[in-house]
């Protein structure tokens, strides 16, 4: 593979930066060419839609070289789980890999730099690319869901095309409704400049390029729930939503600093510096046999340089360490931007207002990818997390996914339920990754995005259709009147659902994509459970949710397209979507239901092994403060087959139940809710955690906001104030002083001469014998003085 | 030499025209104060043609002769040369022993005073800024018609002062410069503030002067110390040397101190800042944030640390707690505010206390007194400078932009505004773009500068390192509350809803050059890296051996 | 007692002193206290030349005694001009009367 004449390096980097910049340019020109343009052309929608199509095929050329200068090594490897161990992460770089040629995979990540944005002697900060299976899987599920969503919302936000919107939510003050010109460029310059940080995401090569994408990203999600501006609701979920990222982020940058300081880099791969190569993160913590070398007396991990060796420190030639306790606080601080971006507990208030936004957003920004990003950084960064961080991600994962799943039960406004079926689903990839499951996470995150890409774009046809009406309640019985969308729907919620035809064709169980991705996590968490028997919830609760899942997705389907309609009004108008919307409905709903036909020995699922990090395969005996063991390939193929028979039941007993309930309508709904009021209303209320933060941060923020500025005005303006009227009152009594003292001793002599003078005036008479009389009597006292006190 | 002198008094012979205008030529005398700033701006940017990259010291640099007898000594212009390993100046392949840096002439020579310019990486950048800055105010003072002449005099008079102190390199000259700066200040917030402008006025005034004092004590404590030295290069060689001793340091270094942080300003000396920027016209507040704020950072850099390292290595620790403090501390009261330019005037706070942080986190090893993790120093101290830049731009353009509605509406009440997106779409873009860059948004450039300073400060200490990374959800916090109540929402609730109008070219014009500096900076950062790098590490350099120096000198006295 | 002294002249000499400045206190007549007047400078005219004989003050008694001679004359006519004006004025040299210049 060397000796091509253009390095597969060079050409990886050049299309995937394509396929990233291109949006950016198309954000460029859409936002500038739409505020001078008209508002009725649909130019801007047609330029976002190439530009990420574009991407698409971009991506898919990258997938293509990548395969042909790695001579398909990933696809090799079926039907061994226990085989290949940890062969696939050596050093890599583009450099790498000859010397590295007696490991059978080496070289299969392609690493480099863009530029460099600041370097402080060893310290450097770059923007890089890393271009692993993973990076290219991602870009692709990224472009894929993304051109069909903007094909969707050409037809969905078609409204917008006009000089004159009426937004029937907003009721000014002089009555009516808002009018205002549509906003149609808009939408899609924002899902442009999306596109654009979400690749950059996915892209990047170190952990501080990660944070830059991971606020560009926040940021378009920002804007694209308060794309209508003029709701009050829609602009507080997206403050809420930025908000409560950036909490997230507070941790991310806890994270960051630790691994800044303790790593001085933050590369992911190996790297370039003056010429040397030097070990990045992953290869400093985990070594390149994956596993961390951990002091269990001092309680320190030894980092390791590109050769596996422990890294000796450049000045002292002592090895360096990290503190494991600073481990653990910098996994959980990534962590803590994966939770608040993946809308993981405790953080997860935010996604379910984010519906706010118009569909194909939630569809795109709320399902498919940027939640999701928080998974796929987990993944990333998986080398780095210590087994007590997996514990937690397992444990933050397993409260996440039981939690939504039990709102979902009771929400009735169908994207909400969409959106907290969301949260469940990424608490199982969470899951999935903290109890070891690597691929398993994202290999759900990729059916995941497909499928409720899929579901959120037949519930945006669905309230298209219905002229903006999201309650359940007043649906029903739409598939005769939406059969495509309906069918494409039912497609989704099998496929969540985890439904399959119970039998075994050539060795695989025929079954929409969610079976076998959930199926995977399922049989890790048992796997892992058997390892871990204080860990048994880990099992039972997505166990138990899946049945949930099953439940309250047919509880959708039913409710929204099966049975009589409940509304005659509503169903009088509804239509099905045109084409431009249906289109993309058929063929996310083909990926859904086909992309992964042969379950783990399908081409995804392998692409997405040969990235996983090397010694996950072999498993890793108890280790960690926690003392966790976590299952290898082979422990967790040993159970598959019994998970996913449990899983398989579960679900269908959940869809059961929905049909009894919904379905068939044998089972009054209002009956159970009656029953279980105190339960309805606090599912209702999600838990009280709106109001348990608005309680415990929100108010108290604000409290603490007022006493800042109240002490500014009262003491340090007080303190000012005090001063200057001290001095005004110094001045005051100095001028007092003046007045009466000084003056008042000046004029006192002044008048004891005057009268003193006044007084001796008698004396002249003007009497010359008197004066003689003066003289000699004055001539005698002084004499007689003389005498008295100078006596002879 | 004649360059740095031209820019620096452009701007007073352009006030000196100005004042022979005839009256009602208002136009005419705005289009030529125009011009001067436009000049002035131009001028800096020669000064790219002149600066090495590689010489992280003073520049320029001169070789001198010494000639027969009492003749004075011949200075020549060295134009190219390089900087060998020992940092000494090489040109033509050999070094150059009797180099100096900086120009200079005599000044009052009884008191060995002198008029000395130079700049390097640390006061290079920010003289740009100055410029750059003035260039926008002036196109932004459109918008101020009562007594127009008075104001133009006084508003270049105020860059004179503002560029003489990032030039000056002779201690007394920079305090000559300071002050200069103070006085037209006091009048064009006095004269042409709003209702409250006297009270502003004077409590900008007092707290400053008081600065003032402080720094005229220090110098004079140098002064005295170092044989009648005003030399702020030599007095930084001599402590270098450990030529001062501890207790002086300390004190000097806390006189200084108190005197640009009432500048900067950091909690608690930060309450003249919202009333000032509340008062003052639009322009004036634009270069009160975005140029006058760096006094404080530069001073730092420039006289307080390198006069005293041991002071300041003492006061490192009780410094970031400042910093820290600030850094929350405004963010809290920005949210509690309700007026549109105390908000930002308290983000301006808010933001400044990251300069504070990354200045002062110098960790030294306890035993020896070298300095660990210098690295992690110097991107402390970059990160901060980057701030500061980054922080002039953004700061300037949220006060330009509330001025901008200011002029409309005239009222500045945050909870009866909202729906401007809708009426002035674009100016609207250009704002939230422009408050992004202050939230500190990635691609922008608040972005760099509070991240790169709140990395590199874990290094010094965790504890303030997360309390100053807290900042980033309280500053979220407040920007996007403002954003929504100003520019979302479905309708205008204040007063005077017919006023307002698209943005005229003049204000497209400032609104976008700014926020593509914004960007500009916060895509391709290393354009300042690169500037002020070289310089921040020799800073460190020195401030080590300055440590160490008066370190040792306690112990031989001990001994 | 035998010879006659020094203290013999002396108290001629304060004889004649206090005659003279009785003389002044008591005329009303300006005549009368210019002769008070050359009474008392004459007293003390014959200390000087008394002081002259018997002490170590010699002949600068003697001329000392010469020039209260002819400053006693010179004050003569100069007050006789002015009785003579303020005759004139007054059509008296009544002392009393002279009392204008008082306070």
């Amino acid at each position: 593979m060397e000796n091509s004449v253009e390095h597969p390096g060079d050409i990886l980097k050049t299309l995937l930066t394509i396929a990233w910049l291109l949006p950016l340019a198309g954000f460029a020109i859409e936002v500038f060419g739409g505020y001078w343009g008209g508002r009725r052309s649909k130019a801007a929608a047609y330029l976002a839609v190439l530009c990420i199509a574009t991407g698409f095929v971009c991506s898919t050329a990258a997938l293509l070289v990548w395969g042909n200068a790695t001579d398909w090594v990933a696809l090799e490897q079926s039907e061994h789980h226990d085989a290949h161990g940890s062969a696939h992460s050596g050093p890599q770089g583009p450099g790498a890999h000859e010397a590295n040629g007696h490991e059978r995979h080496a070289g299969t990540v392609f690493s480099g730099t863009f530029y460099t944005l600041a370097r402080f002697g060893s310290l450097v900060v770059s923007l890089d690319y890393y271009i692993d299976s993973l990076t290219l899987v991602m870009f692709m599920m990224v472009t894929l869901v993304a051109t069909c969503i903007h094909i969707f919302a050409i037809g969905y936000m078609s409204e917008e095309l006009t000089d004159d919107y009426v937004d029937h939510q907003v009721h000014p003050s002089r009555g009516g409704h808002l009018h205002r010109p549509g906003r149609f460029y808009l939408f899609f310059s924002y899902m442009s400049l999306f596109c654009f940080s979400m690749l950059g995401l996915v892209l990047a090569g170190n952990i501080f390029m990660v944070f830059v994408f991971w606020e560009l990203v926040g940021i378009c999600s920002y804007l694209l729930i308060g794309f209508y501006i003029e709701r009050k609701s829609a602009c507080t979920a997206a403050n809420k939503a930025f908000i409560m990222n950036r909490v997230g982020d507070f941790g991310f940058l806890i994270g960051m600093m630790v691994l800044w300081t303790w790593f001085g880099t933050f590369h992911f791969g190996p790297h370039e510096v003056d010429g040397a190569t030097k070990p990045g993160l992953f290869q400093m913590a985990r070594g390149n046999d994956g596993q961390l070398d951990v002091d269990h007396d001092a309680h320190v991990v030894y980092l390791r340089d590109g050769e596996g060796n422990r890294l000796a420190d450049a000045k002292t030639g002592q090895p360096r360490t990290i503190p494991y306790m600073l481990l653990v606080v910098a996994g959980l601080g990534v962590f803590a931007g994966c939770v608040g971006k993946s809308a993981q507990f405790p953080l997860q208030t935010w996604l379910p207002d984010a519906m706010e936004g118009p569909t194909p957003v939630s569809a795109l920004v709320h399902s498919a990818t940027m939640v999701a990003a928080g998974v796929y950084l987990a993944g990333r960064f998986y080398p780095m997390f210590a087994p007590d961080v997996l514990l937690v991600i397992a444990y933050v994962g397993c409260i996440t996914l039981f939690l939504a799943a039990t709102i979902a039960i009771v929400a009735t406004d169908i994207k909400r339920v969409l959106a907290y079926s969301t949260i469940s689903q990424l608490g199982y990839m969470m899951l999935a990754i903290g109890v070891a499951g690597w691929a398993a996470g994202l290999f759900h995150l990729i059916t995941h995005a497909i499928f409720k890409s899929l579901m959120f774009l037949a519930s945006g046809s669905v309230i298209a259709g219905c002229h903006h009406e999201q309650e359940m309640p007043r649906m029903g019985g739409l598939r005769k009147k939406m059969p495509i969308t309906a069918y494409t729907m039912l497609v989704g919620v099998i496929a969540i659902s985890g439904l399959a035809i119970p039998i075994s064709l050539y060795g695989f169980t025929p079954a929409f994509s969610g079976y076998h991705s959930k199926d995977a996590i399922v049989a890790t968490a048992l796997a892992f459970t058997n390892l871990n028997s204080a860990h048994f919830l880990l099992f039972w609760v997505p166990l138990v949710t899946a049945g949930i899942t099953a439940f309250y997705m047919f509880r959708l389907w039913f409710y929204t397209f099966a049975g009589q309609p409940r509304d005659a009004e509503l169903y009088k108008h509804v239509h099905e979507s045109p084409w431009v919307m249906t289109g993309p409905l058929v063929v996310l709903a083909l990926f859904a239901a086909f992309i992964v036909p042969t379950g783990e020995n399908s081409t995804l699922f392998k692409l997405l092994t040969h990235s996983e990090p090397a010694g996950v395969a072999a498993g890793v005996a108890a280790s960690g403060t926690a003392n966790i063991a976590l299952p290898g390939h082979e422990a967790i193929h040993a159970v598959h087959s019994e998970a996913g028979t449990y899983a398989l039941m579960v679900a269908l007993a959940g869809a059961i139940v929905a049909y009894l309930l919904y379905g068939a309508r044998l089972l009054d709904p209002a009956d159970i809710k009656r029953q279980f009021a105190g339960l309805h209303h606090f599912l209702v209320e999600k838990w009280q955690f709106d109001n348990l933060y608005d309680a415990a941060f929100v108010r108290p923020v604000r409290v603490v906001a007022a006493w800042c500025a109240a002490i500014d005005r009262i003491v340090f303006d007080g303190f000012l104030h005090g001063i200057c009227r001290v001095g005004i009152d110094v001045s005051r009594w100095d001028r007092k002083f003046d007045e009466n003292v000084v003056d008042g001793l000046v004029n006192l002599v002044g008048d004891v001469t005057f009268s003193v003078g006044r007084s001796l005036r008698a004396v002249q008479t003007g009497r010359l014998r008197q004066y003689i009389m003066f003289i000699a009597l004055g001539v005698m006292v002084l004499f007689l003085l003389l005498f008295m006190f100078f006596p002879r | 030499m004649l360059l740095l002198s031209l820019i620096i008094f452009l701007p007073a012979a352009g006030a000196f025209f100005v004042a022979w205008f005839p009256p009602n030529s208002d136009e005419a005398q705005r289009q030529f104060s125009l011009a001067i700033t436009i000049g002035t701006f131009v001028l800096t940017l020669f000064l790219f043609a002149d600066f090495n990259k590689h010489d992280p010291g003073i520049q320029p640099v001169y070789v001198v002769a010494q000639a027969e007898g009492n003749a004075p000594a011949t200075y020549t212009r060295l134009q190219s040369y390089s900087i060998n390993a020992d940092g000494k100046v090489v040109a033509d392949g050999n070094v150059v022993e009797n180099a100096s840096r900086g120009a200079a002439f005599e000044w009052i020579s009884n008191w060995n005073i002198y008029y000395r310019l130079g700049y390097d990486g640390i006061s290079f950048p920010l003289v740009l800024l100055t410029s750059f800055i003035c260039l926008l105010a002036m196109l932004a003072s459109w918008s101020v018609t009562k007594q127009v002449k008075g104001y133009l005099i006084l508003f270049l008079l105020l860059e004179t002062g503002m560029l003489g102190v990032f030039l000056a390199l002779d201690f007394f000259l920079f305090y000559v410069f300071w002050e200069i700066m103070l006085l037209p200040m006091y009048f064009l917030i006095g004269i042409w503030g709003g209702p409250r402008k006297e009270y502003a006025a004077i409590k900008f005034f007092l707290y400053t002067l008081a600065g003032g004092v402080l720094m005229l004590i220090a110098m004079l404590m140098f002064y005295f110390a170092s044989n009648s030295n005003f030399n702020l290069m030599e007095l930084a060689d001599l402590a270098k040397r450990g030529g001062f001793d501890q207790t002086m340091q300390i004190t000097a270094f806390i006189l200084l101190f108190i005197g640009f942080a009432i500048k900067i300003p950091t909690f608690p000396f930060h309450t003249w800042l919202p009333d000032a920027h509340v008062e003052a016209p639009t322009p004036i507040s634009m270069i009160l944030a975005g140029v006058l704020l760096k006094m404080g950072g530069y001073g730092i850099l420039r006289v307080a640390f390198p006069l005293c390292p041991y002071g300041a290595q003492v006061a490192a620790y009780a410094l970031v707690v400042i910093g820290a403090v600030s850094i929350i501390y405004g963010a809290f009261a920005a949210m509690a505010q309700t007026d549109f330019k105390r908000l930002v005037a308290y983000s301006s706070v808010s933001h400044m206390g990251y300069v504070l942080v990354g200045i002062a986190i110098w960790k030294i090893n306890e035993a020896t007194g070298a300095v660990e993790g210098k690295d992690y120093w110097v991107m402390g101290m970059n990160g901060a400078m980057f701030q500061m830049l980054a922080h002039g731009v953004s700061s300037a353009g949220m006060f330009f932009m509330v001025g901008v509605i200011y002029d409309r509406v005239h009222h500045r009440d945050l909870n009866r505004f909202g729906g401007l997106a809708g009426l002035m779409p674009l100016y609207s873009g250009l704002a939230v773009g422009i408050f992004f860059a202050g939230l500190g948004l990635p691609g922008l450039c608040g972005f760099i500068g509070e991240v790169f300073v709140v990395i590199s400060s874990y290094n010094y200490s965790p504890l303030l390192a997360i309390i100053a990374a807290s900042g980033v959800i309280l500053t979220a916090g407040y920007i996007l509350w403002t954003l929504q109540r100003v520019y979302l929402g479905a309708e205008y609730k204040g007063p005077h809803p017919e006023a307002i109008t698209p943005m005229n070219g003049r204000e497209i014009t400032v609104g976008s050059v700014l926020l593509i500096a914004a960007i500009a900076l916060g895509v391709y950062p290393a354009m300042a890296f690169d500037i002020m790098h070289g310089s921040m590490d020799l800073l460190a350099t020195s401030l080590d051996e300055g440590y160490r120096a008066a370190l040792s000198g306690l112990m031989s006295a001990s001994n | 007692m035998g010879a006659i002294g020094l203290k013999h002249y002396l108290v001629v000499g304060a004889v004649m002193f206090v005659c003279g400045v009785v003389c002044m206190a008591t005329k009303r007549n300006g005549i009368g206290v210019l002769m008070g007047v050359e009474l008392v400078l004459n007293g003390a005219n014959i200390n000087f030349v008394a002081f002259s004989q018997y002490t170590a003050l010699q002949l600068d008694g003697q001329v000392m005694a010469l020039f209260v001679i002819v400053l006693a004359a010179a004050e003569a006519a100069i007050a006789l001009a002015i009785a003579l004006n303020f005759y004139n004025n007054h059509l008296t040299i009544d002392v009393d009367r002279g009392d204008e210049l008082q306070g």
